[in-house]
């Protein structure tokens, strides 16, 4: 147990910058290094994490560890990810709150602030690679894309709203092929 | 806000989310149109989220820092720790029908209606309502945008590029 401890505390402390890096490390760990996973344990528990809600990784953690040792590894191992790293953002946090309000701090939010917009349109636009159906099937897709991307630009209706109806109409006519990218999910 | 209803929020955005960054456009629509937090605030926190180690769904944890100190750190680990677990059940009590089409519709539709959102909520930070950006501002989200779908580059270093840029041209 205090090896698992020792890999999900140094999954969480090494991996810098998310999901991709996190994932990575888990796999050098649990599978090439330690042999702990098999590396189609390793693939099934990935795919599955991606039905998950949240942040995937968790769910990732939380599987890798039920296999590795029960529901005592499910604890071992997300507490180990998620404590030191969540400890290092809290960190993180309290030291840029100390320079928040100099005029340098200002600059770089000016840039970090469209670095960030765009960061996140380009996850957006990696997810609906990875979402979308293909062939004339892809058109149905994309629209739902931009009516909730309209809906929260130019209406008060509730993001929630949008995601549980989005979600009913997937579950009736959007089935038949893989939810969601591995790189999609990754994030 | 009452540290159980800012714990409340961030379980229930953080549950309805697809992804790390899934909650954002929830939690920008619960706590920024109600002005508990501001878009500085939330953009900090994604920045130090992106900076920092782990999965970057922890950005929330920089943003209940913000929000409520320690306690609001902890509330937001805990919150976004918990919803993804529910696969653990689900996996051993209903694996086949976690695997059938009807499920995988229903994942599907809410990863397009995530997208749709997070594309909203992306240019929203690039061009603010009511504040017209610089054009390097608006040049940086681009360029952040298409280094982010390629993948290439490390999301920190992104960051700390857009930092740089701002450290340059807004003093």
């Amino acid at each position: 147990m205090r090896e698992l401890a020792k890999i999900f505390v140094a999954v969480g402390t090494q991996s810098v910058g998310g999901g991709t890096s996190t994932l990575f490390l888990l796999r050098r760990f649990l599978v090439e290094r330690e042999a702990r996973i098999s590396e189609r344990e390793f693939t099934e528990a990935w795919a599955l994490c991606q039905l998950s809600p949240g942040i995937h990784l968790v769910a990732l953690a939380g599987l890798l560890g039920q296999r590795v040792a029960g529901w005592r590894g499910v604890l071992v191992a997300v507490s180990g990810m998620m404590v030191p790293a969540g400890i290092i953002t809290a960190v993180m946090t309290a030291a840029y709150g100390v320079i928040a309000d100099q005029p340098l701090a200002h600059a770089a939010l000016a840039g970090m602030a469209p670095a960030t917009g765009g960061m996140t349109l380009g996850l957006a636009i990696v997810l609906v690679r990875g979402a979308r159906r293909h062939g004339p099937r892809a058109v149905v897709d994309i629209g739902l894309v931009i009516i909730a991307f309209a809906v929260l630009l130019l209406t008060t209706i509730s993001s929630v709203a949008v995601i549980v109806t989005a979600a009913t109409v997937g579950a009736v006519f959007l089935g038949r092929e893989r939810p969601t990218s591995p790189e999609g999910a990754s994030e | 806000m009452d540290p159980l209803a800012l714990f409340g929020v961030l379980l229930k955005d953080s549950a309805l989310a697809l992804g790390g960054l899934g909650s954002l456009p929830l939690l920008r629509q619960d706590l920024v149109a109600t002005g508990v937090v501001t878009d500085t605030q939330l953009v900090e926190a994604l920045a130090i989220g992106r900076l920092s180690t782990g999965p970057n769904g922890l950005w929330i944890v920089s943003l209940g820092y913000q929000l409520a100190g320690p306690l609001g750190a902890a509330m937001a680990l805990v919150a976004s720790s918990l919803p993804p677990l529910v696969i653990l059940p689900a996996t051993a009590v209903a694996r086949r029908w976690l695997l059938s089409v009807p499920f995988a519709g229903l994942v599907r539709g809410a990863a397009l209606a995530t997208a749709g959102l997070l594309c909203a909520t992306g240019a929203s930070l690039i061009l603010p309502a009511g504040d017209a950006p610089s054009w390097w501002q608006v040049a940086v989200g681009i360029a952040a945008a298409a280094l982010t779908y390629q993948g290439r580059l490390h999301p920190a270093v992104v960051v700390i590029g857009g930092a740089a840029i701002g450290l340059v041209l807004a003093r």
